[in-house]
């Protein structure tokens, strides 16, 4: 399961970020997400519009196209 | 006097910090960022100064302004290195401060937001953190300055204590060791520190080395590395397994330090954010938003205020200076040139001052209340269609009150070419500059919808700036790989003392303009307007002044103002975009904007006002902006290429809305 897999408000543990660019996840790795950390999605844009999500007790916006290589349990 | 470098995350109340310590009037924002040069500050005690640096994640910097951190690291001197720490993310914060420790310099750390950290449950204790990393820890509360005066105890007592090394695994220190011995002996840096700023693949450190000794054998040895790392269980890179291990050793560490009470229900952000970001309403309400501002600086507080100023400026100044004039038995030149040269071409600028200050109140607002992040990425979904992202979005609302720092706000975009494409497109923001123009011209022929006009190019500008965007990004300037990650900070309630410091931070720099640059261009063109080839008091159409604007005219007359007196202020309106008010005020010879309004009727039709209005709004970027892009883009064909393709759009534009207009029958 990747992430824009999950319903709005569940959560769920990160597995799996090596399917992103480098420098996308070198970005998310200093803001603390990584495999292991649970994750939450809060809400996503209209039309293909990107996500927020909740990981490491912060709020984070990011491309759904990108959310959709970090995969999720 | 010693040197104490303030480093930190993003949005972890930096600038907050800078501020109080240091007692000076800095620019404070909420959005990642906002700190965009390096700024330094002399601490109360006035015996060190402080470097405020832009805040980063780690030493590892992915854009412009992140670099200038590192850099300084690697090119400055300094005594002291104050970390602060936003307690309520301890965890992510830790993974900088462990960076900056192997660094080697004397670290205080100042720990920020207890109050958030309590509310989220976390209980810190301060003398265990303290204990752990072999620092001075001082909890303090950034935004109200509580904590300040122990800090900078702690900062001018602190000294060099037994330098703390964390001990990563086998692979990587066998790799440390080997880079440490390869290094020569000369090098200022610590030897560590730089050997584990190479394995993470630093490019920064690598500039730096690569000035000193040969790099391939430090690249050779990470690469082996790497691929030890790779057959490890988990088969993660290099950069992840440093990163890793900092985190364990920082979760063994939070087990101590931190004990966790009850967690208390997520606070009003959320529920802030639950309507603002929300699906549908979420970019209606941002339109709403920037109505509201217009209205405001426009119609409901800004116009009446601005009428005040001219009546004072037009009535009691001009007697008084007048009289004074007359008491003190100046010549009938010096008269002429202060009262209708200085007082026309000044004052008629300075009296939109409370338009332009309700304006920057107003940006200021957006960056310090956390807002801004929100509306990056409301408007992401737009900006990709174009070629963009949604953080070029944001130096575009800070170009709306000035188009200099607008351009610089474009280094914390990461993609080179997104950058590049932010900083083109940006003079197309309406800037502060271009309001008095506007006003002037809504004031004469727009008297009922002054407002909505002035939106309307508000809107224009953006339009064209989206469709160029566009054509731009999918001809000379594609896009190899666009992203987008924001950090999206809380709400924080924006505190009166910093948005009067911020808005007075913007604002100062157009009263300065106003004394410096519109003060000269006055003169010069009042000196221009007074002698002709003919001799000096020569009529104003006989004047040098209208042999130049003379020049242009033809150029200009399709587009329906072509009038010398529009092609001279077009001219001087490249110093700064004001002056063009400025000018009209002097060659029109009148001391208030309501006779000069009365005036511009015989000259200027509603359709070709509005046509003059779009050409100002577009048609090159000003002074201060061209040498701010020449600077940023570091290319004098790009700042060609910013001030040539504007002229083209606004010639273009000009001309459809005039005779466009003429062929609907519109006049």
């Amino acid at each position: 399961m990747v992430l824009t897999d999950l319903q709005p408000g569940k959560r769920a543990t990160i597995t799996n970020i090596s399917m992103m660019s480098d420098i996308l996840k070198q970005r998310l790795i200093d803001m603390g997400v990584h495999e292991g950390e649970e994750v939450c999605v809060k809400c996503t844009m209209p039309f293909g519009g990107p996500v927020m999500v909740e990981v490491a007790g912060q709020c984070i916006c990011l491309r759904r196209k990108e959310a959709a290589c970090i995969g999720v349990e | 006097m010693s040197q104490i470098a303030l480093f930190g995350n993003p949005n972890t109340g930096k600038t907050s910090l800078f501020n109080n310590l240091t007692g000076s009037y800095e620019y404070v924002g909420n959005w990642s960022g906002v700190t965009v040069e390096k700024k330094v500050g002399i601490l109360r005690s006035r015996d060190a100064y402080v470097v405020d640096l832009p805040g980063v994640y780690s030493l590892h910097p992915l854009s412009r302004d992140e670099g200038v951190a590192t850099d300084f690291l690697l090119t400055e001197s300094f005594s002291t290195v104050l970390n602060i720490v936003d307690a309520s993310q301890l965890k992510r914060n830790l993974h900088l401060t462990i960076q900056l420790l192997e660094f080697g310099k004397p670290l205080v750390m100042a720990l920020n937001m207890i109050d958030v950290a309590e509310r989220r449950g976390m209980k810190i204790h301060i003398n265990q953190l303290s204990a752990r990393f072999g620092v001075p820890v001082v909890p303090v509360i950034a935004r109200t300055g509580k904590g300040m005066d122990e800090l900078t105890e702690k900062l001018r007592s602190v000294e060099q204590t037994k330098p703390f090394t964390l001990t990563y695994d086998d692979v990587i220190e066998t790799a440390i060791a080997k880079i440490s011995s390869y290094l020569p002996d000369d090098i200022e840096r610590s030897k560590r520190w730089l050997a584990l700023q190479c394995l993470e693949g630093n490019e920064r450190v690598y500039e730096y080395l690569r000035a000193k000794i040969a790099l391939e054998p430090i690249l050779a040895i990470r690469k082996q590395t790497e691929e030890s790392i790779r057959q490890l269980p988990h088969g993660r890179s290099l950069r992840e397994r440093l990163h890793h291990l900092r985190e364990t050793f920082i979760e063994a560490v939070l087990e101590d330090v931190v004990t966790w009470t009850e967690k208390r229900p997520l606070t009003w952000t959320e529920k802030i954010d639950a309507i603002v970001t929300n699906k549908y309403l979420g970019m209606p309400i941002f339109l709403f938003f920037m109505y509201v501002m217009f209205m405001l600086t426009f119609d409901w507080l800004g116009s009446p205020l601005a009428d005040l100023l001219d009546q004072f400026f037009s009535g009691p100044l001009t007697d008084t200076l007048s009289r004074l004039l007359t008491a003190m038995g100046a010549s009938g030149f010096l008269q002429e040139l202060v009262l209708n040269g200085i007082v026309s071409g000044v004052g008629g600028v300075l009296v939109f001052v409370p338009q332009i200050f309700i304006l920057f109140f107003f940006i200021s607002l957006l960056e310090d209340s956390g807002y801004m992040a929100r509306v990056a990425m409301v408007m992401d979904r737009l900006m990709e269609a174009i070629g963009l992202n949604g953080k070029s979005f944001i130096p575009m609302i800070i170009g709306f009150g000035c188009n200099v720092p607008g351009v610089m706000a474009a280094r914390t975009i990461e993609q080179p070419r997104e950058r590049l494409l932010t900083i083109l497109l940006l003079p197309l923001m309406s800037c502060s500059a271009r309001l008095p123009v506007y006003a002037l011209f809504v004031g004469a022929f727009f008297k009922a919808h002054q407002a909505s006009v002035v939106f309307s190019l508000y809107v224009l500008g953006i339009v064209v700036a989206l469709l160029l965007a566009k054509l731009f990004s999918s001809t000379i300037l594609k896009n190899e790989h666009s992203m987008f990650v924001i950090e999206l900070p809380p709400y924080r309630m924006p505190q009166a003392l910093t948005l009067w410091r911020s808005t007075w931070d913007k604002g100062k720099g157009f009263v300065r303009k106003a004394g410096t640059f519109i003060f000269g261009g006055s003169v010069a063109i009042w000196l221009l307007s007074y002698a002709g080839p003919k001799g000096l008091h020569v009529s104003m159409d006989d004047s040098f002044l209208a042999t130049i604007g003379g020049v242009l005219a033809p150029i200009l007359a399709p587009l329906g103002f072509g009038t010398w007196q529009a092609g001279a202020a077009l001219l001087t309106g490249f110093l700064a975009k004001e002056v063009v008010v400025s000018t009209m005020n002097i060659i029109y010879h009148v001391k208030d904007t309501d006779t000069l309004q009365g005036l511009m009727a015989h000259y200027f039709t509603p359709l070709s006002a509005f046509s003059f209005m779009a050409f100002v709004l577009l048609y090159v970027p000003c002074l201060a902006t061209v040498a701010t892009i020449r600077k940023e883009t570091g290319s004098t064909k790009w700042t060609f290429f910013a001030i040539g393709y504007a002229l083209a759009i606004a010639y273009i534009i000009s001309f459809l809305i005039y005779e466009g207009g003429k062929w609907l029958g519109l006049s």
